[in-house]
């Protein structure tokens, strides 16, 4: 039996009240209850307060780049197919920073499972505009308010045909573990974006805003592969933020078409130099 | 002239407005972010354009865009963003384009940690990017020389038409001190020889770093390569402190170098004959200066630097290994003491 002491506790440098906490606490939750042992997961990341994660948790872990913990979580389960890969990261890294990779990643579809931790700010250079932060937020370099239009993540995700999309809360941890279990048990690309507070330098999205506005999704209305429907329903931003999945379209992942893999992960099966020999013999 | 006390990063947005420099990219990273804040602030009021970026990738080719309009254009960055930036300084470089690029240097390799190292010497100093380029580099070592190097920045920039870093370090960014502020605001024209406006007068301009012809490329990298021989025949700059009469010499650039002389005015008082040379212009280096002073004496020459002897191997070069080199240096995120380097002055004197 896996038990949440297994993933271990660590000292944190997160402020105190972090919508992090939340997260973390709910990815632990989502392992455990999907029986999933520490060996068996691996958490990359990149750059960020989000990206810290993968130090908070004890399993395989990966902290990377800003803007790219998804190459690196894609080159994992690559080598090693049978690992859970969990790819943490915020909504400066992946939608800023990284947004090319994201894109890409969508249109490759890995068995991987996307976690964002999407605070509308930067936090760990302190409070800079994000590409998720609302019109006329003011920062300390968006002094004047921001102006730019706020990346809509999952409206992206979907016109991308992304295989699973759903967006949590950091304040509803019990709700934001069976998103992430369905998230990892997708087989695909699966995108959970969570609402987090940052209560040192998001003043405008703070834990009562979000609150006042969340609700979670009994039934969407509409079949979850209806990409239209989820792609309207992706829309809905402002006096109400639903909760819950979005869009799931299964279809076969990355390394369905590897027939590499088919024998089991690479570690399992090493180069065969002899067939190497034959290569080279054939030139001959 | 007003004095303030003012941090090393905001001195380097207070000397980018009073030289001109009218549009600001950036995109955050500790120990730099400072510069990006302050030019957000400032900018915008003055009528310059701000943006701050998506990535390190985009602000620098946003200034590759707007230098290529003949405006004086400025981004910055610190050690992880600037290796991201390197791209786009090369083709900068290529496209023979003015810019001031700040890099307030981090430790690494990787993400390293934020605290002040000198490791981007190399790939700032010795181009950094692909091809047969150079970049003029500049070497502050106070809060005002973080303000008048970028100004100086600019002159060059422009006069050259090659892109300048200003290298200095996350103490010299976070530092605070009295800052002079400059007596002239630059009022800078466009060169209609060959920025490219969108007006009748410089349709027929070309900015551009792709030659297809071999031949031609060639030419052009000679042309390049003229261009920084001229440059270190006119634009070395550097402090000599005490180096007379002195024996060791140590050479240190940066924040290294106020400990240096720190150093130096102990061991003085111990009797011990050292002296500081300190590089102002990291390129062009100031060879023939240490070249002078090598041919001049027995003396042994210690780079103290917070890298692994990457600025050791120019001073070699630059003395054609003619005399003993010691290296006295820390890494990490740590700074110099002025203790380490006085036992190592010590040692190299009880040796002598």
């Amino acid at each position: 039996m896996v038990s949440i002491e297994d993933y271990g506790e660590f000292e944190t440098a997160w402020c105190p009240g972090c919508g992090n906490f939340g997260i973390l606490k709910a990815i632990k939750q989502a392992l455990v209850n999907l029986g999933r042992s520490p060996h068996e997961v691996l958490v990359a990341s990149g750059i960020g307060q989000s990206s810290k994660t993968p130090h908070y948790l004890n399993c395989n872990s990966f902290n990377g780049l800003h803007g790219r913990s998804l190459p690196p979580a894609t080159g994992a389960k690559i080598a090693n197919h049978e690992l859970t890969v969990i790819a943490v990261t915020g909504d400066g890294d992946c939608y800023g920073e990284g947004g090319n990779h994201f894109l890409h990643t969508v249109r490759r579809n890995p068995d991987i499972t996307m976690i964002v931790h999407d605070n509308q700010i930067y936090g760990l250079t302190k409070g800079q505009a994000s590409p998720t932060s609302e019109i006329g937020m003011k920062t300390k370099v968006q002094t004047h308010g921001v102006f730019n239009m706020p990346l809509n993540p999952l409206s992206l995700a979907i016109s991308l045909d992304c295989s699973f999309v759903a967006r949590g809360y950091a304040g509803k941890v019990s709700h934001l573990t069976s998103l992430i279990e369905k998230a990892i048990e997708h087989k695909g690309l699966s995108l959970v974006d969570v609402l987090q507070p940052c209560v040192s330098f998001n003043k405008l999205n703070t834990f009562k805003w979000y609150s006042e506005r969340v609700y979670e999704m009994d039934d969407t209305g509409y079949e979850l592969n209806d990409r239209v429907r989820a792609f309207e329903k992706s829309m809905e931003w402002g006096e109400k933020i639903p909760l819950g999945v979005f869009y799931v379209n299964e279809k076969p992942c990355f390394e369905d078409y590897l027939d590499v893999l088919k024998s089991g992960p690479l570690y399992r099966n090493p180069p065969a130099t002899e067939k190497v020999n034959d290569l080279i013999d054939s030139f001959i | 002239m007003a004095t303030q006390l003012v941090k090393g990063n905001t001195a380097a947005v207070i000397g980018a407005l009073y030289a001109g420099c009218d549009c600001y990219f950036g995109y955050p990273i500790t120990p730099a972010s400072e510069i990006l804040q302050e030019a957000s602030k400032y900018f915008p009021k003055l009528g310059r354009k701000f943006v701050q970026a998506e990535s390190e990738e985009a602000a620098i080719n946003m200034v590759y865009g707007a230098a290529s309009t003949g405006h004086r254009v400025m981004t910055a960055s610190s050690g992880p963003g600037i290796s991201l930036k390197q791209e786009g300084v090369s083709y900068m470089a290529g496209a023979e384009l003015p810019c001031v690029i700040v890099d307030i240097m981090r430790a690494g390799p990787g993400l390293g940690n934020i605290g002040p190292e000198q490791g981007d010497y190399n790939q700032v100093v010795k181009g950094g990017g692909h091809g047969n380029y150079k970049n003029i580099v500049l070497a502050p070592n106070s809060v005002q020389e973080m303000c008048d190097f970028v100004i100086k920045g600019f002159e060059l920039a422009f006069k050259y038409r090659n892109p300048v870093v200003v290298l200095a370090d996350g103490v010299l960014g976070q530092m605070v001190e009295s800052l002079q502020f400059p007596e002239v605001s630059e009022k800078p024209e466009i060169d209609t020889e060959w920025a490219v406006s969108g007006t009748a007068e410089t349709r027929e301009n070309l900015i551009t770093s792709i030659f297809l012809d071999f031949n031609q490329l060639e030419e052009f990298n000679y042309k390049i390569q003229e261009k920084y021989d001229l440059i270190e025949e006119q634009e070395v700059d550097c402090d000599e402190y005490m180096t007379e009469d002195a024996n060791i010499i140590l050479v240190s650039y940066g924040i290294s170098s106020r400990i240096c002389k720190s150093a130096v005015d102990q061991a003085r008082k111990e009797g011990i004959k050292v002296g500081l040379f300190r590089p102002k212009t990291l390129f062009p280096f100031p060879k023939e200066e240490l070249k002078t002073i090598a041919d001049s004496k027995e003396c042994t020459f210690v780079s103290v630097e917070m890298s692994n002897g990457q600025m050791l191997e120019d001073i070699k070069l630059a003395i054609e290994c003619s005399r003993p080199t010691e290296l006295v240096y820390r890494m990490g995120g740590n700074l110099i003491t002025m203790d380490q380097v006085l036992d190592s002055i010590r040692k190299i004197a009880g040796e002598e």
